[in-house]
């Protein structure tokens, strides 16, 4: 029983770095592919296409800081509980931040094409969702705070 | 590339089509579009092609009788069955193209719809035959633009009927695509808007030309005959010097 407890703590610590990199990769491939279509209509302003694209990939940083605010320097019984959670719950919103985030730069995309007045604002969806993400972020780090060492 | 950020990419190489009737025009060539379009796989580049099949006028012009443009539809929709709303969009076109039948036949004296079945498709079939007297066919309350599209063709204004048409089915296409955005529903109704937009440019175009044809014919019944008012050079110089 105590194995198990064990091994679903190294789970939840590694939880929030490769979910979070999973919702990058996705987000990154949706806003990418998006950017590079709007690439083939527009003659200028690739670069900042490029660049929002990229926004999604901020999920994996925050899952790799996860990881580190709940590593301890022995896995416990007593902790593998609490990382198990803190970190495949914060791991699960990372994902889903990341995917939700690359649809919403993709829309911004293919919109602020046809009306480029409107990429600024355009992308204020992506950053409410960047916000959330955030959220997860710093509440893992609180409650990390409180898991016995 | 899945499926999925193929049509991310497509949607997103395509440029907007703006407002019907506007200025901006297509956006693309038909050269450009085709090219864009083989980033389709090749089952949805077969079922794009039966759709503009039954719905571009271009294409089913080419074909003989009435009876073989509905079996084509009820092929077309059975060929869709995964794409629920492609299928709503092909039947909401056809049913405008009876309306529009409707509208003629009884331009041209028809008294009655006659066996509507042989020449009509989907729900208003029953309403054109129950209500043939009637401007709007029985359907103004939800199709308000049938009975102004009746006046307007009594008027001879075609123009105008075209218009009033194209305007309906451009926002039929938005009604039936909402909710999708990087998908193969999106690409059909950007293609099927781009059809539209680009037919009522190649009006544009044509009446121009004859709006040109017109002034120039104008301009050239009130111009003098060639040379009539060329003045000899002598008497020209004459009249330079003793004004």
């Amino acid at each position: 029983m105590n194995e198990f407890v064990m091994a679903l703590g190294w789970l939840g610590l590694y939880a929030p770095v490769a979910l979070g990199a999973i919702g990058s990769c996705i987000g990154c491939g949706i806003g990418g592919s998006a950017a590079i279509g709007a690439m083939l209509d527009t003659e200028s302003g690739h670069g900042r296409f490029i660049g929002v694209s990229l926004m999604p990939s901020s999920q994996v940083i925050y899952g790799i800081v996860i990881m580190f605010s709940l590593q301890r320097d022995q896995m416990t019984a007593e902790a593998a509980g609490a990382i198990f959670g803190i970190g495949l719950l914060a791991g699960v919103a990372m994902l889903y931040a990341g995917i939700r985030q690359g649809e919403a730069i993709a829309s911004a995309i293919n919109a602020s094409k046809a009306k480029p007045e409107i990429f600024g604002i355009s992308l204020a969806p992506a950053a409410v969702l960047e916000g959330f993400a955030v959220f997860a972020l710093v509440f893992a780090l609180v409650l990390s705070g409180s898991i016995p060492a | 590339m899945s499926d999925r950020l193929q049509y991310i990419t497509l949607i997103s190489s395509l440029p907007h089509i703006g407002r019907l009737f506007s200025e901006h025009g297509t956006g693309i060539s038909r050269y450009r579009l085709d090219e864009r379009l083989t980033l389709l796989e090749s089952e949805h580049a077969r079922l794009l092609d039966r759709v503009v099949s039954i719905t571009a006028w271009s294409s089913v012009s080419k074909i003989d009788t009435d009876a073989e443009v509905i079996a084509l539809a009820r092929s077309v929709i059975g060929d869709l069955d995964l794409y629920p709303d492609i299928q709503n969009l092909v039947r909401s076109r056809m049913e405008t193209r009876t309306l529009i039948a409707a509208l003629r036949r009884r331009r041209e004296g028809a008294r009655e719809a006659g066996d509507i079945s042989a020449w009509g498709f989907g729900r208003w079939c029953r309403s054109i035959r129950d209500n043939w007297s009637d401007p709007g066919f029985g359907l103004s309350q939800i199709m308000p633009w049938v009975a102004e599209a009746d006046r307007l063709m009594k008027a001879g204004d075609h123009v105008a009927v075209e218009r009033l048409v194209l305007t309906d089915v451009f926002r039929q296409i938005g009604r039936h695509s909402a909710g999708h955005e990087f998908d193969f529903t999106a690409v059909v109704a950007y293609v099927l808007r781009w059809i539209i937009v680009e037919r009522w440019s190649v009006y544009g175009t044509a009446k121009a030309a004859e709006r040109l044809r017109s002034l120039l014919a104008d301009a050239l019944k009130s111009a003098p005959p060639p040379f009539a008012v060329v003045p000899d050079p002598e008497s020209a110089l004459q009249q330079e010097v003793h004004p």
